[in-house]
């Protein structure tokens, strides 16, 4: 009779995500298979015990034996945390983001310094961040009387690219949109601003991304890992790598799936930015990535990768 | 005796001019609101500040409510027993259930103590596009815990008293009501 | 332990302690650390902490302290006093007339605000003594300002309405339509409740006597009182539906409107201003507790394993779909008096929604009857939140036995509105058909 252990997984994704699912749910039903029932786990949806902000301290605190987030939510604990959560216009495909995540050694930077506060950093994807609007955007005048709904390193973009970003709860931002307190909002990309009911409102879906990053990351309490045999050790941490590479191709079928969704069913309309927008916002965006890398030496050492890493792929 | 009375006194005297000082955030939250309409409709400019800034000033005004109500009774209880029960049995009813009150409280007080430390030690800020500092927010948990707690303890005498007929309290001391009948 | 056995005694206890006497918030705060320690450890309290912070961050909380300052100054300067004249000398002659006009203020209200809790406590205020004065039964005015006062979250906005819909997938917009009709339902099922009862018993809600009803000049004259008032409703209602701002900062625009009120009254001074702002404070802090040992109890009751057991129990409902249907109205009723509205939704949603559209129902028919179950659950006994919201603010006379005995005839008006619902869904679904 071998131990089975049960793992508590607070979700920072509500139940009606996609990536609850997709995510969540495909890791628990390959845990489970592959460890013959022997690691179960316990799924919470966001804010059922703590909420977004929070999981990180009590998985790291070991009350939680796992549990997913965005980087933003680690900002405090994590100096790597802003570039992990995607300095905008940074990566122009998902591949490069991919790339620099795990092949450049990215991913192995976020861990080590996870590692520190006993957490052990998987991320889950990278993936696209694209806005919505209810009028295209033909002019940079017309780009700068925006009002957006954002928030964080992204409603700090925006605002100083001249748009008027503010941020509003996501409970009320359906009705913000709708009564026209804002013209536009993001929401992650297709798929979230399909689930939030945005394309009911705003019929325009702004490409290109504004950033392009591992937005979503599964921690683990690395005092559960170590409680654990060894091999089921490295069952979590073999099917934690596989969940990247699967789930970022995945995401992005499901990116194209819904944008046709939307375009076909809601009369939704693609629409890219004009180029003087699209040079003006990759200025201010260079300009702010600078601060990022002043947050730790880790975080100066990674800005300096990405910019060698864009510079060969011939951005800068 | 005297030090009961006077420990009781001072605890609740604290908690009242805590109480009506915090209680003006709501002017302040009212004119960063306005405030914030008022640049975003007007000026298309909205803040990056203004909302966060309301925000945690009603978190601050939330918590730090709890010893305030305490003294003046306002956390609502239900009265069905107390008129079988007379104001003595009451008040050894109300020491029993204050078991879970403590335990709430100094569970409560300690973990958000910790959590506060952990904020203060790096000077933890909100990482939005504003970037406050929210330490000092934070602290507030432990604070209004410990003041609620403080007028726990308070209130515990006083039904210690009036269960076992003490001289260190008397209700008719203090009986103090609104003029509209509503307890202030 | 099973999740079943601790489910019983955590509620029993939550029963046995809040009939003791001690504070609901209390309670509930107390009872959810006894039970996180048996079946999760002394470290899991952290999340009582948590839970705390996380709530002191939601932004659409901050607009109970500034509905209830607003009602506050209204009502101290005399403007709801004035209001309530009006409303006698016009409705006074018909019997449970100022009832039902309170019903009426009660839906505008609801308009304005997506949460629930500010409106109990704002209309209490502004309402109870202005009815009490005129003679109304205690009973009759408790009841009709708990029903008005819970509709905040039927009638949109409403900020459960928005997470049932991103939850379930389902339109935002044809969820507020879907909610017009049953709101107006209510009401007027409300008001024919109040209209009978006080022909049948006239001392409970006794009509003005003609001699006093006032000439044609006298009432027109008194109409001026209603001017500020509509203002006011104007100044929230219209910044929200212009697009000015959100329904929590609307309520920033009902504090602007109550202060250029009382300065129409000439009553814009200080002292007024402190005392209702500290009567503010103590309100807001009974609800915020309430809130933060709420959110506690939620989670920890989430964490013992809420969601499976309720899964289990949905498996094993005998009485076919409406059977099922049923037992969900049933289990929203009843964590609908002890939980938070986002709480119950963790729970019971993801378990609900696949079985309701597997059995071929409507999810937005099924939405609303969700939120108006959960709607009476907190104005039912023992436990309904906005029973203790109005405990807050009645004057000592009145006791918990008195709000409790109150609710139970508007309690079971509001059930036939819920039957007529599950038999006429029309009434639901008539309006989003139309308008999408
Ligand atoms: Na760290
Ligand atoms: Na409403």
């Amino acid at each position: 009779q071998e131990e089975t252990f049960t793992w508590k997984v607070q979700s920072h994704w509500p139940g009606a995500s996609s990536s609850y699912e997709d995510s969540l749910g495909r890791l628990k039903e390959q845990l489970e298979e592959r460890s013959d029932g022997r690691l179960e786990l316990q799924l919470f949806e966001a804010g059922s015990l703590f909420s977004a902000k929070e999981t990180y301290n009590a998985v790291s605190r070991g009350i939680l034996e796992m549990g997913t987030i965005s980087p933003a939510y680690a900002s405090n604990e994590m100096t790597l945390a802003g570039i992990a959560s995607g300095l905008p216009f940074a990566f122009r495909n998902v591949w490069e983001a991919a790339y620099f995540h795990q092949v450049l050694g990215f991913e192995e930077m976020l861990r080590e310094e996870a590692a520190e506060d006993g957490v052990y950093w998987a991320t889950d994807k990278v993936y696209p961040t694209e806005m919505v609007v209810k009028e295209p955007v033909d002019s940079l005048e017309e780009f700068k009387s925006l009002k957006i709904r954002s928030s964080g390193a992204l409603q700090k973009f925006l605002t100083e690219a001249g748009a008027a970003a503010s941020y509003i709860p996501g409970g009320e931002l359906y009705t913000a949109l709708d009564s026209g307190i804002v013209d536009g909002a993001h929401w992650g990309a297709a798929q979230g601003a399909y689930s939030m009911g945005l394309y009911e409102i705003a019929k325009y879906h702004v490409q290109p991304a504004l950033n392009i990053a591992g937005t979503d990351v599964i921690i683990v309490s690395q005092k559960a890992m170590d409680e654990l045999p060894e091999d089921l050790q490295k069952l979590v941490k073999d099917v934690l790598k596989e969940q990247f590479w699967f789930r970022t191709n995945e995401y992005l079928y499901k990116e194209r799936i819904t944008l046709a969704k939307a375009i076909d069913e809601m009369g939704v309309e693609v629409t890219t930015l004009p180029p003087e927008v699209q040079d003006h916002l990759v200025q201010t965006a260079q300009s702010m990535w600078d601060e990022e890398g002043e947050r730790s030496d880790k975080a100066a050492e990674a800005l300096a990768m990405l910019k060698d890493y864009l510079g060969d792929l011939g951005y800068l | 005796m005297r030090a009961i009375t006077a420990f009781m006194n001072g605890v609740t005297r604290l908690n009242k001019a805590i109480g009506v000082a915090v209680s003006f955030l709501v002017f302040a939250m009212f004119v960063f609101i306005l405030l914030e309409v008022f640049l975003r409709y007007a000026f298309n400019s909205p803040t990056m500040w203004t909302n966060e800034l309301t925000q945690l000033m009603f978190g601050a005004y939330a918590v730090l409510s709890g010893g305030y109500l305490m003294a003046h009774r306002g956390h609502v209880n239900v009265d069905l027993i107390q008129s079988f029960l007379g104001t003595r049995m009451q008040a050894a009813v109300d020491v029993f259930t204050s078991i879970l009150f403590f335990l709430f409280t100094l569970a409560l007080l300690y973990f958000s103590f910790e959590m506060a430390s952990k904020s203060i030690s790096s000077w933890e800020t909100s990482y939005s596009a504003w970037n406050p500092p929210i330490w000092p927010i934070k602290a507030c948990i432990p604070i209004g815990t410990a003041l609620l707690l403080l007028q726990g303890i308070v209130k515990l005498l006083e039904d210690i008293a009036i269960a076992c007929n003490l001289s260190y309290y008397r209700p008719e001391d203090h009986s103090e009501h609104d003029p509209k009948g509503e307890q202030l | 332990m099973s999740i079943e056995v601790l489910t019983l005694l955590f509620f029993g206890s939550l029963l046995f302690f809040v009939f003791l006497g001690l504070p609901l918030a209390f309670v509930l705060g107390g009872v959810s650390v006894i039970f996180l320690y048996f079946t999760w450890g002394v470290g899991s309290f952290y999340m009582v902490a948590s839970q705390i912070w996380s709530t002191m961050g939601s932004f659409t909380l901050v607009a109970i302290p500034l509905f209830v300052f607003m009602a506050m100054i209204l009502e101290r300067t005399g403007v709801a006093k004035d209001l309530y004249r009006a409303m006698h000398l016009w409705f006074g002659g018909l019997r449970g007339g100022l009832a039902i006009g309170t019903l009426f203020i009660c839906a505008i209200f609801a308009a304005m605000v997506g949460i629930s809790g500010a409106a109990v406590v704002a209309m209490g205020t502004i309402a109870l003594p202005a009815m009490m004065e005129r003679g109304y039964d205690r009973s009759m005015c408790l009841g009709v300002i708990n029903t008005g006062g819970g509709w905040g979250i039927l009638i949109p906005p409403s900020i459960m309405m928005i997470l049932y819909a991103l939850i379930s997938g389902v339109s935002v917009g044809k969820m507020f339509a879907a909610g017009i009709l049953p709101g107006i339902l209510l009401m007027v099922l409300t008001a024919i409740y109040i209209l009978v009862r006080s022909s049948l018993q006239p001392h409970l809600a006794p009509a003005l006597p003609p001699e006093d009803r006032g000439t044609m000049r006298e009432k027109l004259l008194a109409l001026r009182s209603v001017a500020l008032p509509i203002l006011i409703v104007i100044m929230v209602l219209g910044s929200i539906m212009g697009g000015i701002t959100t329904p929590t900062e609307a309520a920033a625009m009902g504090v602007l409107g109550a202060l250029i009120a009382a300065a129409v009254y000439r009553k814009l001074e200080f002292g007024l201003l402190k005392e209702a702002s500290i009567r503010t404070f103590k309100l807001t802090g009974m609800i915020m507790w309430i809130l933060f040992a709420a959110h506690a109890f939620s989670a920890a009751y989430q964490s013992m394993g809420a969601q499976p057991m309720i899964e289990g129990w949905m498996a094993s409902i005998p009485g076919g779909p409406w059977g099922v249907i049923i037992a969900m109205m049933l289990i929203t009723f009843v964590l609908g008096m002890v939980l938070d509205p986002v709480g119950i939704m963790l729970i019971t949603l993801p378990v609900f929604l696949p079985i309701v559209e597997s059995l071929g129902f409507d999810p937005i028919w099924f939405g609303i009857l969700f939120v108006i179950n959960m709607e009476i659950g907190y104005m039912t006994p023992p436990f309904g939140f906005n029973l203790f919201y109005l405990k807050g603010i009645v004057p000592p006379g009145i006791t918990m036995k008195d709000i409790y005995k109150s609710v139970i005839p508007f309690v079971l008006v509001e059930i036939v509105g819920l039957i007529l619902l599950m038999i006429f869904p029309e009434i639901v679904t008539y309006l989003p058909n139309l308008f999408f």
